[in-house]
């Protein structure tokens, strides 16, 4: 009890309890929307120990508290920590020796050492991954119907990421590519980055969730923002709006991926590949032809069926409204698409619009007395005067209705006629009114055709479902499989017309009610300006990485706080909301943020202002006065460093690598998890992730995740002590040459603790070796010796 | 516990009792109080992958073999809305009363029928969705759409484990049901709440087969393992993450002893494998998988799932009912065996055994020779028996036809509230925070079925 206390007094800064203030505040007024403000350096006591700027602000908090900070670690540690860090794999010994036979003082070593890692082409794949976590990065698409269910070319995007860490690309622009590639100049050469919001799940095709998705992974990923709670109510705890929401929504729905994306590179010119290129051609315009001639059919019998169409509106009537994938038609009957969009048409009109209101009067009834209470209706129709005159004489005057059927009867046939005589020029006020109904913008028969597989759910026949699937699972195959195909950006682009966004009431894309307009959140653009360059996706990318948003660089040097200590400043590493945690150094934390985006946002510079501060190279292990451990046992104030386990890629990659069984290639399509190359390389499947990912943590890629479960289960210790992927690992390591040349035992083990370890073997490991092994081992001893130092914690972590 | 003394000597065992209560959040299998006294401690489900027909097994309809043939109006068929005229369609099996109770059970259950005093029919299960996908996610997580955790993962999650020798969630699937893997993933919850999935055969649970040469070995692998994690530990004694990782080896090292002789049939006597309908040495078919769900809920295993077959060649009777045939044949004398021999061992009284599918099948179609029949989530039939469960009764009822809940719908919302208010758990208050927002099993819905508490 003792020990809360005075860490939570340890924790609220400045003598203000900041909770108390929180309460008093609105919302906006949260500490996270707040700008990121220049921060002087804390002074310090212990000036020789606090070398960076880092140092001072961690240092400051230790004093107040009066706890002391842990020694420097010593070199063999140092190396080993900023090597699996920075490159997710362990030093070779020759690495560790050479570090420990470097004549400068260790922090100019170390800080070499630090850039030797950095210009590593496996910092990429290191950092990369953690990104991938954010993007819900996987190879394939969840469960699907009929067409492919991977996505062939996600690799695409990953080979971006870790580029992007390579080449150590700004991260404002790294942003703006995952977002709006399309839009940037110069973009071409980014476009792949696109999967970032292209590689999630595809929720059975539902339009809805695929969008809430993409909101998600860009507002949580990028700004710690929960937005997708936003989709059928109003946040219930931070400032963000359903307006909010849908005014995203609306910029996710304006974008939309095309069938045949661009290549991810130049093809270049060579024979074999403009023999693949008009085969595509032949095949997308065999598509195209029959989704035109289709969507053909389904336009016009929007236009000249109407009474069908009101008919089946009516037959809705006083049910839920669905939206429903698989729609199930005989060929001739009117199109369940089209009827949904009429249903809507007439719904959102309501019953005082002029073209309208006599159906909605008339729907009104009670069908059993149907005839008698017409000619009421009827009679107040006639006088009112917001009905339009032609909509008056043809379906209100001649006389009252007998049934639904009759009605419906006469507004086709006014549709029908008024049509005939249709000259634009020409016509009348009322005659425009109806036309527009048939053919405006929003018109019920103007659906969108499309040449992906979402036309399927506007062929409600079998038959044209059949001819329609062959014809697109052909080209689908051909663009993936076909010879010399090139890989793809899985790229969006923006339709030709915006969608124009309204609120869905409760969420229910059938009650689609106030509009709003495509712009950025009001909590970070109180002026809601609107978004004016087609979809706004550029204008998005531009408000997330610009001036006036702190979030992006806050969310953003927490998470690389976070990989290197194990836990954030802030610990809801995407919840920067007023339920999220608030940060142990808030000061530390905009320093940080100030210094990543004023350094032009480059990731690099931010490990090395954190790998050469005094607080990443202490001991984790606890060398200090117990009060420490007392007052704070879960070190929120770092007095030492975290030590960490290995997650599931270093831990597998570190078994390749000292086993000499890593193939270090790098990039490609994925590739399965026999193959022994870096973990990150390896089919990431979203339906069915494989047990012994999820044993190790490996998150699920259904959703962006902001940090890793970190559990300690019995399987992940069968797996080492049974799978043969462990036992294959020791065995190999036994026929590396380093290790197989020894010729004493003593050599050997020696050799083998500073493969595995990291370290000299010291006289007590050297006895216990030699009673394990006896006098003379054979192989099958010796493996179980080399299982056995994999099944360490020394191996297993890191100091 | 097997090897105990040499592995984890004395000072290890001190370390870990003194780290035992900070070991909380680490250990996510470490057991948990519930909400309040249960009434069941495990629960066994019986999951038919498909849909199984509602007015073919469970639930009488005598105006349906009268008016078969005769036409029916529904406002929706295959999703798709409007006025249809179908024709009823006669059951393929004929009814009857059984036990005391004298529920009433088609023949297509002759054994499960026999059973009838010991569950509680629901006659008015309601789900979502028409799609065998987003129905078989539904009853396994609460979700139509989303991957979410599993019950079981949530049942795994609000009580942990009771025996730290075996997984707190299995699985036992032949094959990938519709949704694979994600009807029995943790989704968010922690990785340790997956279900363990366990395959008949040579080796049914990965990694649990000890690949070293012999048990001398591996034992001596393992104390020279332990003796180096001690001297680890020495100076970082107090790393909850260290302990408890030196713990899992010991847990480790007791299931791979006990995992195999669950899976060990051979003390079986011949009069339970003949009440389960198993020939000796056999590991095929439902009989094996319920002979085995028995000796997981004894060893202390939470939660319990059968899948009888997988997303083709199942329940899914479009074409023809007969095909419901054979896959009655597979599970009916099994699942009886299993509540018998449950009874006979008193374990009925603290387990409690589910049976359901993702949804039921169409009264009626669309053309009057039609074989089969479709989807249909509108109403179809369940059962629950065993702790807590008022036995010999039937819930809810369904229309003249079928077609409807009449009385007492059960959503799948509040089958799951249900289910887990029988393990003393609170649906509303066992919740996961993620993405921002409290997630629970039932979404925000969900009211514990009353009528069925015993």
């Amino acid at each position: 009890m003792v020990r809360r206390w005075v860490l939570i007094a340890l924790l609220s800064f400045g003598g203000v309890d900041v909770r108390a203030e929180q309460v008093r505040s609105p919302a906006t007024n949260h500490w996270a929307f707040q700008p990121v403000k220049p921060v002087s350096l804390p002074k310090v006591n212990n000036t020789r120990w606090a070398h960076s700027p880092i140092d001072r602000f961690i240092l400051s908090r230790l004093e107040a508290g009066k706890l002391s900070p842990s020694p420097i670690a010593d070199r063999r540690t140092l190396i080993r920590r900023a090597t699996f860090d920075l490159i997710g794999l362990p030093p070779t010994p020759e690495e560790v020796a050479a570090f420990l036979r470097d004549p400068l003082p260790t922090e100019r070593a170390f800080a070499a050492l630090v850039e030797r890692l950095l210009a590593s082409p496996h910092y990429g794949e290191r950092w990369g991954r953690h990104w991938l976590d954010v993007a819900r990065y996987a190879d394939n698409k969840g469960y699907v119907f009929f067409e492919e269910k991977t996505y062939p070319w996600a690799w695409t995007y990953r080979e971006y990421v870790v580029q992007a860490f390579n080449d150590d690309k700004p991260f404002d622009q790294f942003v703006r590519e995952q977002l709006a590639a399309d839009q940037l100049e110069g973009g071409r050469q980014a476009l792949t980055a696109l999967g970032f919001i292209t590689v999630g799940d595809h929720f059975v095709n539902n339009t809805h969730d695929v969008l809430d998705d993409r909101i998600d992974v860009v507002t949580r990923g990028l700004m710690g923002l929960t937005v997708a709670c936003a989709r059928c109510h109003d946040h219930k705890f931070d400032p963000l709006t359903m307006a909010d929401y849908y005014a995203l929504y609306g910029v996710f729905r304006s974008s939309t991926e095309p069938m045949i994306p661009p290549a991810a590179a130049d093809p270049g010119l060579n024979e074999a590949y403009e023999e693949f290129e008009l085969v595509l051609l032949d095949k997308q315009h065999k598509l195209r032809e029959f989704v035109e001639g289709k969507h053909r059919e389904i336009v016009h019998g929007g236009r000249t069926r109407v009474a069908e169409y009101l008919m089946a509106v009516h037959a809705q009537r006083n049910q839920p409204a669905t939206e429903s994938f698989m729609l199930i038609a005989d060929k001739g009957d009117v199109n369940p698409a089209v009827i949904s969009r009429w249903r809507v048409c007439i719904d959102r009109a309501g019953a005082t619009n002029s073209i309208w209101a006599p159906w909605h009067s008339y729907a009104a009834l009670d069908e059993t007395n149907f005839a008698s209470l017409a000619s009421a209706v009827r009679e107040q129709l006639l006088a009112d005067t917001r009905v339009n005159p032609i909509v008056c004489d043809v379906v209100v005057n001649p006389s009252a209705p007998k049934s639904m059927q009759e009605v419906a009867g006469r507004y086709g046939q006014m549709f029908t006629n008024s049509e005939l005589r249709f000259v634009a020029a020409t016509a009348s006020k009322p005659e425009k009114e109806l036309h527009e109904v048939l053919y405006g913008a929003d018109a019920p028969p103007n659906i969108p055709a499309q040449t992906d597989w979402g036309f399927l759910s506007l062929l409600p026949d079998r038959a044209s479902q059949g001819e329609f699937q062959k014809l697109i699972t052909d080209l689908e195959q051909w663009l993936m499989r076909g010879p010399e195909a090139p890989p793809r950006a899985m790229v969006l682009q923006d339709l030709p017309v915006p969608f124009e966004p309204r609120i869905f009431a409760r969420g229910n894309p059938n009650r689609a009610t106030t509009p709003v307009t495509r712009r950025f959140l009001s909590v970070l653009d109180p002026h809601e300006k609107p978004f004016r360059q087609g979809s706004g996706r550029g204008e998005l990318a531009a408000a997330i990485t610009g001036p006036k948003n702190p979030l992006t660089a806050r969310v953003f040097v927490n998470r690389v706080w976070m990989h290197h200590f194990g836990a954030g400043l802030v610990t809801t590493p995407s919840d920067f909301g007023l339920r999220g945690e608030r940060p142990s150094h808030p000061e530390l934390l905009d320093w940080l943020a100030g210094e990543f985006v004023r350094g032009g946002w480059k990731v690099k510079n931010l490990h090395r202002l954190i790998m050469n501060s005094a607080v990443y190279q202490q001991v984790s292990v606890n060398t200090s006065e117990s009060r420490a451990q007392q007052v704070d046992p879960e070190n929120r104030l770092l007095w030492r460093m975290n030590p960490r386990r290995h997650d599931f890629e270093t831990l597998r990659d570190a078994l390749l690598a000292t086993s000499g069984r890593l193939d270090a290639k790098s990039g490609g399509p994925p590739v399965n998890s026999l193959t022994p190359r870096r973990t990150i390389y390896t089919f990431v499947d979203r339906l069915d992730l494989p047990p012994v990912f999820s044993t190790f943590d490996f998150p699920s890629p259904s959703a962006s995740c902001p940090q890793r479960a970190q559990t300690t289960v019995a399987p992940q210790a069968l797996y080492l002590m049974n799978n043969d992927f462990a036992s294959e690992s020791a065995a190999a390591t036994l026929r590396r040459n380093d290790i197989a040349r020894c010729e004493t035992l003593e050599q050997k083990v020696g050799r083998l603790y500073q493969v595995l370890l990291g370290r000299e073997v010291v006289e007590r490991d050297l006895r216990r070796a030699r009673e394990f092994l006896g006098l003379n081992p054979d192989e099958k001893v010796w493996q179980q010796f080399v299982q056995a130092l994999l099944l360490t914690n020394e191996f297993a972590f890191v100091d | 516990m097997v090897g105990s003394s040499v592995l984890f000597p004395g000072l290890l065992s001190q370390l870990l009792a003194e780290d035992a209560a900070r070991s909380g959040p680490i250990d996510p299998l470490l057991p948990r109080a519930p909400h309040f006294p249960p009434r069941a401690k495990r629960v066994i489900f019986l999951y038919m992958s498909g849909g199984v027909s509602h007015v073919d097994s469970w639930d009488h309809k005598p105006k349906l073999f009268a008016d078969a043939g005769k036409t029916v109006s529904v406002n929706e068929f295959q999703g798709r809305k409007g006025d249809f005229k179908m024709f009823a369609k006669r059951p393929q099996w004929d009814f009857a009363r059984h036990g005391q109770c004298g529920t009433e059970v088609s023949s297509l259950f002759p054994h499960m029928a026999g059973c009838v005093d010991d569950l509680c029919v629901i006659r008015s299960m309601k789900s979502d969705h028409t799609n065998h996908y987003e129905a078989t996610l539904g009853i396994h997580t609460g979700s139509f759409t989303f991957a979410r955790p599993s019950i079981g993962s949530w049942v795994s999650y609000g009580l942990g484990s009771e025996n730290r020798n075996l997984p707190s969630f299995v699985v036992i699937a032949p094959k990938s049901p519709y949704a694979g893997g994600q009807v029995w993933a943790s989704d968010f919850l922690p990785g340790a709440h997956q279900g363990t999935l366990v395959l008949p055969g040579t080796e049914p649970v990965a990694n649990i087969q000890r690949r070293v040469a012999s048990n001398r070995l591996q034992e001596l692998e393992l104390a020279a393992m332990a003796k180096m994690n001690q001297r680890h530990l020495v100076p970082r004694a107090e790393d909850p993450l260290l302990s408890a990782r030196i713990k899992s080896f010991e847990t480790a090292f007791g299931m791979q002893a006990e995992m195999p002789e669950v899976f060990d049939l051979s003390k079986e006597s011949d009069a339970t494998l003949k009440l389960y309908g198993l020939e000796r040495g056999s590991t095929k078919g439902f009989a094996w998988q319920c002979l085995v769900a028995r000796r997981l809920a004894e060893r202390g295993v939470r939660f319990v799932e059968l899948i009888d077959v997988g997303s083709s060649d199942n329940w899914d009777a479009h074409g023809d009912m007969l095909t419901h045939t054979p896959l009655a044949k597979n599970v009916d004398q099994a699942i009886a065996g299993l509540l018998r021999d449950l009874k006979l061992r008193g374990m009925l009284d603290d387990t409690l055994v589910v049976w359901t599918t993702e949804f039921g099948r169409t009264p009626f179609n669309n053309a009057a020779d039609a074989k089969g029949r479709e989807h249909h989530h509108w109403v179809f039939s369940s059962w629950l028996a065993g702790a807590g469960v008022k036995p010999g009764t039937v819930y809810g009822e369904s229309d003249d036809y079928g077609i409807n809940v009449a009385k007492n719908p059960v959503h799948v919302h509040d089958f799951h509230a249900t289910i887990l208010h029988l393990m003393g758990l609170d649906h509303e208050r066992l919740t996961y925070r993620h993405t921002g927002r409290d997630y629970r099993l039932t979404d925000v819905a969900g009211d514990v079925v009353k009528g069925i508490l015993a």
